[in-house]
């Protein structure tokens, strides 16, 4: 973002995007915590969404969701729901397999929903998402409704048919579906160079002759200003659109791999210089501050909030009765 | 009544709740402007226009991800499969996900969707055209399986089918698509009759009794429910009556008509064209054994397709999969003979 265009920043929801990223962060690192000791219920996969928070608040924050707007994720996936105001105690109880959990403690981690909110979930099979956003963004055009489907997922997804069988289907028809690429450098351990031909992959989508960009998805005002635009235009002329954020996760793929991953795919310096260098947080934390849209004592106060609120999530999970055995049958089928 | 083609059955469905229903639509490989591979959807792209007939690549994958995505947001998507053999790219987004949505989000979402396509063995469409996959999908929770024999089931399920709010898979039998009233009629009376009802409909998970018999009971579905009705004929001029039970869909799967029948018989054959391991009749044999053990006067017999990949050949297709001949063969197994 140019300088000249700072003073242009909507303070009030800045300062709620960067209040939502520190929300985002503390409640991950909670749930790490909550992983690494053990007794909450955390079983089964845990993937973190530290160092990405920009583009889930940066994307969802430029949606109306009240007016049909959606979106649809892959298993890194409680950010989305934060993000779209679900409470973070269902998110955390869910994650802990209880009953008051966003899906009755059915789905997990990797299965996050908020129907109300246009949250479609998040789903665990690579590129799976990726076709049910087509529908997404069909059902928006069939019914003549100015809105956007937005779909998340990674690198890996790229490389699996679901996705190229959808991208053609998308610009043939036509479908607002805004795929959001988070580039974070990794498909599990396996890097963009030992995994993609070609390791340009907004380059990859041009042969659908799709709208198409790359920018920094840390930055949070890059990515709302871009995004925010972007999505003015499809509403005026609905058509696919194609956006790569370059980003980094902090974390290991699941919490599973937290200490292998510096063993056999990546190592602790360039995890370390990335949380020096390219932090979402930091990032906004600087901007906000020289553009006075938020304060140091706002910061020591957003953060020391989030990790409150994290720890009540968990306290609300931790009282949450377990899902009772006759749940065991429900929802296999709609009445 | 009218007397149907079992296509234009299908077709009139479809069709009906097209214009009962705006959220419906058609969507599919060559489904519009070239009318339908089997001209299914003659006249449909004239009718309903281009948003609700909707042409394809030939993406699979695509497809069925759109009609899962479009019914989770309340549409009530058809999609076609040229041929139910070509839904494999896309067992994925069936199984794992249009089968799995409702309950891994505890119940928000749901997803009312048909996956449809003729189905089935013959023809020397050899071993990629011509199978019986219904199993594959009838294993598995979250998804309904409809396989229905006669023209009235194809409009009636399929009108069910499509007001269902589940994802279900609609297995139509090619060898029964251009069968001529006339014919039908020659095997049983009233086989091709169709109500005129537009709202005529059929219920997923009720089999049917075609045949009534005291002898022995014949379960089948699909093409083989055709097959049994021709052996309950030919074992009627030998003096054994046969009941054929028509199972019409394999999930829910009607088990309580099939024991009524077997409490009155004593005896069973199951008939299914799909390979013998792990299929249909190894279910339905098993739940009778299970609940009907001592209603048996001698062991459930199963007639099956062989346990190979669809020959080519004439000669040898027509020794993989059961007809008529095998039917009363193992009929008369079942009430002693050899």
């Amino acid at each position: 973002m140019a300088k000249g265009q700072k003073a242009a920043l909507d303070a009030a929801k800045y300062r709620r995007f960067y209040e939502q990223m520190v929300h985002i962060r503390e409640f991950e690192e909670e749930c790490l915590r909550a992983f690494q000791r053990g007794g909450h219920g955390i079983g089964g996969y845990l993937h973190l969404y530290s160092g990405e928070e920009a583009i889930a608040v940066g994307i969802i924050g430029a949606l109306d969701l009240a007016a049909g707007d959606c979106l649809i994720g892959h298993y890194r996936d409680h950010a989305y729901a934060l993000a779209v105001g679900s409470p973070p105690g269902p998110v955390m109880a869910e994650i802990c397999g209880k009953y008051d959990g966003c899906s009755k403690g059915k789905g997990g981690s990797m299965h996050i929903c908020d129907a109300e909110r246009g949250f479609y979930g998040g789903y665990g099979i690579v590129g799976g998402n990726v076709p049910i956003a087509l529908g997404l963004g069909f059902a928006l055009k069939y019914r003549a409704q100015a809105g956007v489907a937005v779909c998340f997922f990674g690198d890996g997804s790229m490389n699996q048919g679901a996705f190229h069988e959808t991208l053609n289907m998308a610009q043939l028809y036509k479908v607002p579906v805004l795929f959001v690429l988070e580039n974070n450098g990794y498909a599990m351990g396996t890097s963009i160079e030992r995994s993609h031909a070609n390791t340009d992959l907004t380059d990859r989508v041009s042969s659908f002759a799709m709208n198409r960009k790359k920018i920094d998805g840390q930055s949070i005002v890059t990515v709302h200003e871009e995004v925010s635009q972007i999505i003015a235009d499809m509403k005026k002329n609905p058509a696919p659109f194609f956006l790569e954020c370059d980003t980094y996760r902090f974390h290991g793929h699941g919490a599973a791999d937290e200490a292998k991953q510096t063993v056999v795919y990546r190592t602790r310096a360039e995890i370390e210089a990335a949380k020096a260098n390219r932090d979402p947080i930091a990032i906004a934390a600087e901007l906000l501050l020289e553009a006075k849209i938020i304060t140091d004592e706002d910061i020591v106060r957003f953060h020391d909030e989030a990790v409150i609120a994290a720890k009540a999530a968990v306290k609300f999970s931790d009282d949450s009765p377990v899902p009772p055995a006759d749940e065991l049958l429900k929802d296999v089928y709609a009445l | 009544m009218a007397k149907l083609r079992y296509i234009d059955a299908l077709a009139l469905a479809l069709r009906e709740e097209m214009r009962r229903d705006p959220d419906v639509f058609l969507v599919g490989e060559e489904v519009a402007q070239y009318q339908g591979t089997l001209e299914l959807s003659k006249g449909f792209l004239e009718e309903f226009g281009p948003r609700r007939v909707i042409d394809t690549p030939i993406s699979e994958v695509g497809i069925i991800g759109l009609g899962i995505g479009s019914a989770m947001a309340g549409l009530r998507p058809v999609c076609e499969m040229m041929r139910m053999d070509f839904a494999t790219p896309a067992y994925d987004q069936i199984v794992q996900h249009a089968a799995k949505i409702r309950y891994m989000f505890g119940g928000q979402f749901q997803v009312p969707m048909v996956i449809r396509g003729p189905s089935g063995v013959g023809l020397q469409l050899s071993a990629q055209h011509s199978q019986a996959i219904e199993v594959l999908f009838a294993h598995v929770p979250g998804l309904k399986v409809a396989v229905p024999a006669t023209p009235a089931d194809a409009k009636g399920m399929l009108l069910t089918a499509i007001r269902d709010n589940n994802p279900v898979m609609f297995l139509e039998s090619l060898r029964m698509y251009f069968m001529k009233p006339d014919d039908l009629e020659a095997i049983q009376p009233g086989l091709s009759e169709v109500p005129d009802d537009p709202d005529f409909s059929v219920p997923l998970g009720q089999a049917n009794v075609l045949r009534e018999g005291k002898d022995v009971t014949i379960v089948a579905y699909s093409w083989m429910t055709i097959q049994a009705l021709k052996a309950a004929n030919v074992l009627a001029k030998e003096g054994i009556f046969a009941e054929v039970i028509d199972l019409r869909s394999l999930l829910p799967l009607d088990m309580n008509t099939v024991l009524a029948s077997i409490k009155k018989t004593h005896r069973a054959v199951v008939v299914q064209e799909q390979w013998p391991l792990y299929g249909c009749a190894a279910e339905v044999s098993a739940q009778i054994s299970e609940r009907a053990f001592y209603d048996l006067d001698s062991p459930v017999l199963r007639v099956t397709g062989a346990f190979v990949p669809m020959p080519y050949a004439k000669n040898l297709e027509n020794l993989a999969f059961p007809t008529e001949v095998d039917i009363v063969a193992a009929a008369k197994r079942a009430l002693g003979g050899k």
